[in-house]
């Protein structure tokens, strides 16, 4: 098992990183009703770790025991019947599943589901709570009708049924939602924050971290945690005992943007768009978010450019990217940024060298 | 086609000169087939009672059964060819020598020539009368014709070249028709037609008359369409083109053999070899007269004579060629490709084509069209019906199937698809499935019983690339029509207008034609429209609103062309630049929109705009255009979310700023846009690996790792971890303490994540990556295949991969593992209280275990309990042997179970031992059925 599982804090006593919103949350759940909950914050910040936590705190140990399941369901639209079918993963108290996954027909998945733990409603026994709990992953890509759907259910089946809907991004959560749910922040943890943590896993794993290894690590990871342990445990697989400076091995697309990015340095024509564009593709097809890429590049551009530069390529930067969230071509956006970079690029390098 | 109808003085003539016999005799017999047919001998005899009362009338006909006998002659008398027209000179000399020997048997054999048709008709009624005309003038005479001079006068006479025919094969269908290519129609039928002509023309012509002075209504409702009116009723008349029309002429021609069952009419051996002999003697004469020939074949129709004057080079020519098209001509089944496919835009005359060719080699047409039905199994009864069956009705032509518009109903025309492919395909199936030993490429079939497709099957379409047609298009001969060259329609139109009265300029007939892109028949409906409102037509017209625009949706590589290229119109130079520039919006706004189809094309553009030659020194341009297709793209999602349909009336004018950017004059590549459908399916494939490996991975770990952010941090570090340098494929025990755990370690990882290596073929990529593997023909690839998602094309990929030695060793760990779990994962939460009760003895029991677990996994149940429970992340440090080491170190002692190999009798032993000394055996497993079930006996209860 990787380090990333198996020092992942099972309580909310344990947390390391945000330990004062696990503090609130257990305070929250011990003390009084839980209200909906949305965690939101950046991928490697913890709110899994801490929806567990959290699950656990509620109902014990049996969170833990979870099942797969592939479940299908036959909703009754009106006129016609859907079949839909959907990977949950449910214990005796909680189901846990990503709703979007059922593509534009997410709003069915949601309204059943929530019904059906309304109808089972548990027997509210001495020291178990009189609630099921949903969590719900990735809301931010639920479809709008099935967010306008959810507020509704939300408020009917309160008493018997409790929402924890996570996401990376709040901005894509209609406000009705986020209005009736506790918004939890889970930012990304500091770099200090990070230290700590791996040297907490060193110390379990009796190894000797140098000095600054781990703050070498914490900086590349990108503030995110999961990432720095997985480095660290790379690290430990490549090379023990650690040396001070030791390669902490790069993420392979990070690398390759940065190709990309000198590409554009190198030359700015259609012909080289058109060799960048097909490097964009391979992103694209490996699973890598074009908001991710175009962050990324951005981030590698900035490395380079002169400082007078920076601010108008952030600013187009920014314009794309909204237009890539708008639009539904990530690609054509993309590249769009691209010529305007070599553009802005070649018209500063006539003006300084002639 | 109009006929020459011989006059009564022409026949007078005819008689007069008839004392030339002899020669007209040889020379009208060409036409006999290779073959020798049984004679009948009545019919000899009444030939020659008939012969010896007329035997002054002889010059031109003779019926097939004469024929039949000439090849026993045929050394003496080379002059008897069957298609080529050999030269009259040339003949006459041959025949000048062996007069007196042929004379006898020629009286005998030859029928009588009759000028009257009717008379011969009734004389002998096994002879089809034939037409025959014998003129002065060569012009006089339609169609083949060539010169004979008197031997004692040197009079010149031209006549007319006849067909003989073969009425006594009862397997041939068509008795009337053995076409020679010149005319179809039995004289009798031609001079029926024309008489009906001059009549209809008579009868026109005073109704006519009449309507001027009566009435206009009654013109209305006689006035036929000028487009079938005008519709070309013979070869000639064809304004297609001519390369097409031969060719499809000689689509049908190969038909012969098979439906009509004459070989196409080929010189045999023995003719040959007699005309060898004689062409050295007379070939300047022979050339000589040929010439003329050709010339008066061209007046006629140089297309429907595409056999004989091939025929004829053969002949006259070298022995080369003659061998060459022997071969050709002689197949004896149909074409290789069965199904004709015409296809071209609307108003070129495709179905005419068809038509008048199938007509003109003899068949009756059998037309489907879009608008009759079209299910499936109607259209196959109908096309058995054609295709099968031979009518039993007065028009026994063999029928030609024309399937029009087989494009214009995708749904339902798919039926007639299937039909004709089925049909095709059973048969190429039967062929070469039978012996064929000739050649493979005809196809021959000796029975065409068997034979699903025995008659010419002609389709129509429009749109070549139609979905529905791709299985026909790789099997049928395709013709693409083109458009006939502007001056052959304005000449014919010029024609028609003549015709019908009507007065057009030519200019403006060209302009009409160039503006309806020679589609004859919307050019004949827009003249007559013009006629009766009584207008002349004009060049203006035709700008205006007057014409009727065909909604003409272009091919969307059309539509990328005319985008990537600035459009050169002479009349539009002359203009001043706005105004081009507002004529060339509107016509690139209406292409667009008239296609529709606005994702493709704006992906089009995106494909292959930075293929363009532009001049972009700062990329303005360019960044101009991306914006221009972000927009449509983002207009585009707008629509589908809001569902806002009218606003896809702004996507043609995106198209047009783009066009004024980067359109170039010379022509671009331009490729179907691939790539982005390309990256989508791609990626959805990968992400459906992704997924599927993450419902495998148990969920207490799969929980946490999302498949949208796996790739971008987590995969990397991962495949490094699972790939550490450190560890070395050695035998296990080899290894040291720590290496050892590390390669537990891994094993566990393997595990957990549900990963493990399989065998892949060798691909040239991932091979050349690995170096240590790509030598080896087998490549241990990870399961879900990780390492895919980081191998960027022209990346350095700089992971450490594992030997192959190693592999294996992992993949052998694994799959143990794996089997470990299974046995023990379900019990092992239960039993924990078990567990610790047995600890003590833990060690040498897993020992057991594993070896257990091995050969019978189902008697090891309650040692492989502990297994289970280490697998669930609960390291007991229970480990007699090695204490010291943390979790881990669980694998060690498997490790070492395996090293305790050699003596399995003893463990074996061991095990049972230890089994027997349990208390109890019983186990309740929560209501799952897989529950071990054993016999157990109640004595084991009890105790």
């Amino acid at each position: 098992m990787l380090w990333v599982d198996k020092y992942r804090p099972k309580s909310l006593d344990k947390v390391i990183v945000h330990e004062d919103i696990a503090q609130k949350l257990k305070k929250l759940v011990s003390e009084q009703d839980c209200p909906h909950l949305l965690f939101y914050g950046p991928s490697g910040s913890g709110k899994k770790t801490l929806i567990m936590a959290l699950l656990k705190q509620i109902y014990g140990a049996s969170a833990e025991k979870v099942k797969v399941e592939n479940r299908a369901w036959k909703v009754d639209a009106g006129s016609r019947t859907i079949d839909l079918e959907l990977t949950t993963l449910s214990s005796t108290n909680h189901v846990e599943l990503t709703p979007s996954d059922a593509g534009f027909q997410d709003r069915y998945i949601v309204q059943e589901i929530i019904k059906e733990m309304a109808k089972n409603r548990p027997i509210d026994t001495k020291g178990k709570k009189g609630y099921k709990v949903l969590v719900l992953n990735e809301v931010d890509k639920l479809s709008r009708e099935a967010q306008h759907s959810l507020r509704r259910t939300m408020e009917k089946y309160s008493s018997s049924c409790r929402l924890i809907l996570c996401c990376n991004s709040s901005s894509k959560v209609t406000e009705a939602i986020k209005s009736r749910c506790l918004n939890v922040r889970i930012n990304a943890p500091s770099q200090e924050e990070i230290v700590k943590v791996l040297e907490f896993v060193a110390k379990k794993e009796s190894l000797q971290l140098p000095q600054g290894f781990a703050a070498r690590i914490a900086e590349k990871s990108n503030r995110s945690l999961r990432r720095a342990i997985l480095s660290l445990e790379t690290c430990r697989v490549q090379n023990y005992p650690f040396t001070g400076n030791q390669v902490i091995s790069p993420m392979d697309w990070e690398e390759y943007v940065a190709e990309i990015a000198t590409d554009m340095m190198k030359e700015q024509s259609p012909k080289k768009l058109f060799q960048v564009r097909g490097k964009v593709y391979e992103l694209l097809v490996n699973c890598i978010p074009p908001e991710v890429i175009l962050k990324r590049l951005l981030h590698e551009l900035l490395k380079k450019l002169d400082s007078e530069l920076k601010l108008e390529v952030c600013h187009w930067a920014a314009y794309y990217e909204h237009r890539m969230r708008l639009g539904q071509k990530a690609i054509f956006h993309i590249e769009a940024f691209v010529a305007k970079f070599m553009s802005i690029y070649k018209n500063f390098l006539i003006s300084t060298f002639g | 086609m109009e006929f020459d109808i011989p006059l009564p003085e022409e026949l007078e003539l005819l008689e007069a000169n008839s004392h030339f016999y002899e020669e007209e005799d040889e020379y009208l017999n060409f036409e006999e087939p290779p073959y020798p047919y049984p004679i009948d001998g009545d019919e000899e005899k009444e030939e020659e009672r008939v012969a010896h009362k007329e035997p002054h009338v002889r010059q031109s006909e003779s019926s097939d059964i004469k024929g039949c006998k000439r090849p026993r002659s045929l050394i003496s008398d080379p002059i008897v060819n069957l298609d080529e027209v050999s030269p009259a000179s040339d003949k006459r000399s041959k025949i000048d020598d062996n007069r007196v020997e042929i004379e006898d048997e020629d009286w005998l054999r030859f029928s009588p020539v009759k000028e009257v048709v009717h008379v011969m008709e009734e004389e002998e009624e096994v002879v089809i009368p034939q037409e025959t005309m014998l003129s002065r003038y060569a012009s006089e005479i339609d169609g083949e014709c060539f010169p004979i001079t008197a031997p004692d006068g040197g009079d010149r006479v031209y006549a007319k070249f006849c067909r003989a025919l073969g009425d006594e094969e009862v397997n041939k269908l068509d008795v009337k028709d053995k076409s020679n290519g010149l005319i179809k129609d039995p004289i009798s039928v031609l001079l029926q037609q024309s008489e009906k002509e001059a009549f209809n023309k008579v009868l026109q012509a005073s109704s006519e008359d009449q309507n001027e002075t009566i009435s206009a209504e009654t013109s209305v409702m006689h006035e036929k369409l000028w487009v079938d009116k005008y519709s070309p009723s013979s070869f000639t008349e064809l304004l297609s083109d001519e390369q097409t029309n031969r060719e499809v002429l000689l689509w049908l021609k190969q038909w012969d053999a098979s439906v009509f069952g004459s070989e196409i009419r080929s010189t045999t051996e023995a003719v040959l070899s007699a005309l060898k002999r004689h062409s050295t003697t007379s070939h300047h004469q022979k050339s000589d007269s040929a010439f003329t020939r050709k010339k008066q074949f061209n007046r006629w129709s140089k297309e429907s004579f595409g056999y004989s004057k091939n025929a004829e080079v053969s002949n006259t020519n070298t022995a080369d060629i003659n061998d060459l098209w022997n071969k050709k001509s002689k197949l004896t089944g149909p074409p290789e490709q069965k199904i004709l496919l015409l296809c071209g835009a609307p108003g070129l005359g495709k179905t005419t084509l068809a038509h008048i060719a199938a007509k003109h080699c003899g068949y009756r047409v059998v037309e489907i069209n879009a608008s009759d039905e079209r299910s499936a199994s109607a259209i196959e009864t109908r096309i058995l019906d054609v295709v099968q069956m031979n009518s039993v009705t007065a028009d026994s032509r063999p029928k030609c199937l024309v399937i029009d518009e087989i494009d214009g109903a995708l749904g339902d025309g798919k039926g007639a698809v299937d039909v004709i492919l089925k049909m095709v395909l059973a048969e190429r199936k039967h062929a070469t499935g039978k012996e064929n030993v000739e050649n493979v490429k005809t196809s021959s079939k000796k029975d065409r019983r068997t034979a699903p497709l025995s008659r010419p099957v002609i389709c129509i379409c429009n749109d070549l690339y139609a979905p529905a047609l791709r299985p026909l298009r790789q099997i049928a001969k395709v013709h693409i029509f083109v458009q006939p060259t502007v001056s052959r329609v304005v000449n014919r139109l010029k024609y028609i207008c003549n015709m019908e009265g009507m007065k057009a300029r030519s200019f403006a007939l060209s302009a009409l034609a160039e503006y309806t892109e020679c589609d004859i028949r919307s050019c004949l409906n827009t003249l007559q429209f013009l006629y009766k409102k009584k207008e002349t037509i004009n060049v203006i017209d035709i700008g205006s609103q007057v014409v009727g625009r065909k909604d003409m949706s272009k091919s969307l590589f059309d539509i990328w062309k005319e985008i990537f290229t600035t459009r050169k119109m002479k009349r539009e130079r002359s203009n001043d630049a706005s105004g081009s520039g507002a004529k060339n919006f509107d016509f690139l706004h209406s292409l667009v929109s008239s296609r529709g189809d606005y994702d493709l094309i704006f992906d089009g553009i995106h494909e292959n705009i930075l293929q363009l030659h532009y001049h972009d020194p700062v990329m303005d341009k360019t960044i101009s255009c991306l914006d221009g297709l972000g927009t449509s793209d983002l207009l585009h999602r707008y629509i589908m979310r809001t569902q806002q349909m009218p606003l896809y009336v702004y996507f043609p004018s995106l198209v047009i700023p783009i066009h004024r950017r980067v359109a170039q004059i010379q022509k671009p590549m331009i490729e179907w846009p691939k790539s982005y459908h390309r990256c989508r399916t791609l990626l959805v494939e990968k992400q459906e690996s992704l997924r599927s490996w993450h419902h495998k991975i148990p969920p207490y770990i799969g929980r946490h790792l999302s498949i949208k952010s796996f790739v971008e941090d987590s995969i990397s570090p991962l495949l490094h971890i699972l790939s550490p340098p450190t560890l070395r494929p050695v035998a296990s025990h080899l290894l040291s303490d720590r290496q050892k755990e590390q390669l537990a370690g891994l094993v566990m990882l393997m595990c957990s994540y549900s990963l493990t290596y399989k065998n892949v073929k060798s691909d040239p990529v991932l091979s050349s990556l690995r170096e240590d593997a790509a030598s080896d023909a087998l490549v241990l690839a990870l399961d879900p295949h990780l390492f895919d998602f980081i191998n960027f094309k022209g990346h350095q990929f700089k992971h450490h991969v594992l030997a192959l030695a190693m592999k294996q060793v992992l993949v052998h760990e694994v799959e143990k593992q794996k089997i470990l779990q299974a046995s023990g994962g379900k019990s092992g939460i239960l039993n924990k209280p078990e567990i610790k009760k047995i600890n003590q003895d833990l060690a040498k029991k897993t020992n057991a275990a594993a070896n257990e677990s091995q050969r019978t996994p189902v008697t090891s149940k309650p040692p492989s309990v502990s297994v289970g429970t280490a697998t669930t992340s609960k390291p007991n440090s229970s480990d007699v042997k090695k204490a010291s080491r943390n979790a881990l170190n669980f694998f060690d002692r498997f490790r070492k179970s395996r090293k305790d190999y050699e003596d399995p009798e003893d463990v074996q032993n061991r095990a049972t031992a230890k089994r027997d000394s349990r208390p109890l055996l019983f186990k309740f497993n929560e209501g799952f059925t897989n529950a071990v079930k054993r016999p157990v006996r109640m004595r084991e209860f009890l105790l």
